[in-house]
């Protein structure tokens, strides 16, 4: 058990991503602080499995983006858990939008959703770690923080904010002990990135699975591996590590030789 | 190479980096609108230098974290030199808060004026090139899209969104013949200037006290010596030509080789 007496936070539990972690890292013996928008409902078999298995975990619904809200709740779930060792943050909030015509509210919007939580997450995270001297920040993010979609701008905007938000953080509070990592992660199967991220100006996601090298897509369980890796002490010396998690998928160039059943 | 006869719109040129590019635009034979906010003295002192050289060029005032402001400049722009042909974004604020002391009032201010306010004037020029077919954007970022500054998280958060801004905008507006392009530069010497207190451009004799009191920065450069405000100027006069016409979604480093050290 790689995670016994460890307290996770993770900011979405509701989403895929979400779930797999939840699942994987429980599975390792944490205790979970889960931010959930349905208050647990859409959640409710991987925290039957939790608790069969004597294991805890604290259902929590709050605004991310509000530095004392994140705060209060992290100094209430302290006294019932202990400080946190692990944020998990994997917000993604993803819409379509152009450029010429975005509306300003949808634009802050994505950031609010997908930057600001993770600024004021990880100012609240970062406070407790530091009196350990110890932790692990893992942001779940996107190819889209490095690779433009020509769809979703506000989505990669905000992402590409995160990316600078992990190394700061891994350079201010690496001085305390914690490390701040991001995850970059590519389509995933069963999950509709074609819909989410293709557009009329990329070619990216004409026939994208076959762009991973292996033509075989990840899943939400090969995310959750990694994000044990970073949760763990394996992964001592990986900080402000921009971690791409694809395949293979964005080292094409023109699609050449792509490997079709 | 020349931009003569273009009209071009630079956003905080009233100090520092965009009052050395809006008065090399105008020596070049641009036609150049000098955008400010509170920076009226110093934005008065652009306007005359860009006269005193036989210049073109007039004053706009908004606030670039208000969508009305910017439309209004753009129109007035337009209105006065028939069209815009090159947007220089460069309005920026950095409160050199560290990690810990920001708040969601910083936070918010930040992302409005430098991303937020970003797009915005890109969406207000847009209509303006389209009509020409052909328009070219350039963004002014910094080395801290990439390396963090470690003394405020949120401004290198802002610059990695500007990064990402850049290269979506790029593919999105390629079809217009519009070009987005970032320059990272690293440390410029923009004398004493701030946003309160605006001061002409230094006198040689000055500039070379400046280098000797600061000759420890100066090992961090391999060129041996900090940016000036005139080497911007003179990539962006490049990017603004015709010349450049190949090049969108690029960002150019413009550090003096400081990041390789």
């Amino acid at each position: 058990m790689k995670l016994q007496n460890k307290v996770v936070f993770v900011t979405d539990a509701d989403n895929e991503v979400g779930k797999s972690v939840v699942k994987r890292l429980s599975e390792e013996g944490a205790s979970l602080i889960l931010n959930s928008g349905s208050g647990g409902g859409a959640l409710a078999g991987e925290l039957a499995d939790i608790r069969e298995a004597g294991r805890q975990a604290l259902v929590v619904n709050v605004d991310l983006s509000s530095g004392e809200e994140v705060a209060d709740m992290l100094a209430a779930a302290e006294e019932a858990l202990g400080s946190v060792d692990v944020l998990v943050h994997n917000q993604a909030l993803v819409r379509k939008a152009s450029v010429e015509t975005c509306e300003e509210a949808l634009f802050l919007e994505s950031l609010k959703i997908n930057a600001k939580t993770a600024f004021f997450c990880t100012r609240a995270v970062g406070r407790q770690m530091q009196r350990k001297q110890a932790g692990s920040i893992i942001y779940v993010s996107s190819i889209h923080a490095e690779k433009p979609t020509g769809s979703s701008f506000a989505f990669s905007v905000s992402k590409g904010a995160v990316k600078m938000l992990a190394k700061e953080a891994a350079l201010v509070l690496g001085r305390s002990g914690v490390r701040v990592n991001t995850i970059e992660l590519g389509p995933l199967d069963g999950r509709e990135d074609g819909e989410l991220f293709g557009s009329d100006f990329s070619t990216l996601y004409r026939d994208y699975e076959y762009k991973v090298p292996n033509a075989s897509l990840g899943t939400s369980d090969d995310l959750a591996e990694l994000v044990l890796f970073l949760s763990t002490d394996g992964s001592r010396y990986v900080n402000g590590s921009d971690i791409r998690l694809d395949g293979g998928f964005l080292l094409h160039y023109m699609n050449h030789k792509m490997k079709r059943p | 190479m020349s931009i003569a006869g273009k009209i071009a719109l630079v956003t905080g040129a009233g100090t520092g980096i965009g009052q050395g590019v809006a008065v090399e635009l105008a020596r070049r034979g641009a036609k150049v609108a000098v955008h400010y906010n509170r920076s009226d003295a110093g934005a008065r002192n652009t306007l005359s230098r860009i006269e005193s050289i036989g210049g073109e060029g007039c004053l706009v005032q908004a606030d670039v974290a208000r969508k009305e402001d910017i439309d209004r400049m753009a129109e007035a722009v337009a209105d006065r030199f028939g069209g815009i042909d090159v947007l220089v974004n460069n309005a920026a604020l950095q409160l050199n808060y560290d990690f810990f002391e920001h708040d969601e009032d910083s936070f918010d201010r930040m992302m409005n004026i430098n991303l937020k306010g970003y797009l915005q004037c890109i969406q207000a020029v847009v209509p303006y090139m389209k009509t020409k077919r052909s328009g070219r954007i350039i963004v002014i970022s910094s080395v801290h899209s990439k390396r963090p500054t470690d003394f405020d998280a949120v401004y290198a958060m802002t610059k990695g969104g500007i990064r990402m801004l850049a290269r979506e905008s790029a593919i999105e507006l390629a079809k217009y013949g519009i070009t987005v392009n970032a320059i990272e530069p690293g440390a410029v010497d923009v004398g004493k200037q701030s946003v309160r207190e605006s001061k002409p451009i230094l006198s040689e004799e000055e500039r070379e006290r400046q280098k000797h009191a600061r000759s420890s920065i100066l090992d961090k450069f391999p060129l041996g010596r900090v940016g000036k405000p005139l080497d911007v100027a003179n990539l962006v006069a490049f990017i603004a030509s015709d010349e450049s016409e190949f090049m969108t979604g690029s960002s150019i480093r413009l550090d003096g080789g400081s990041m390789l050290l």
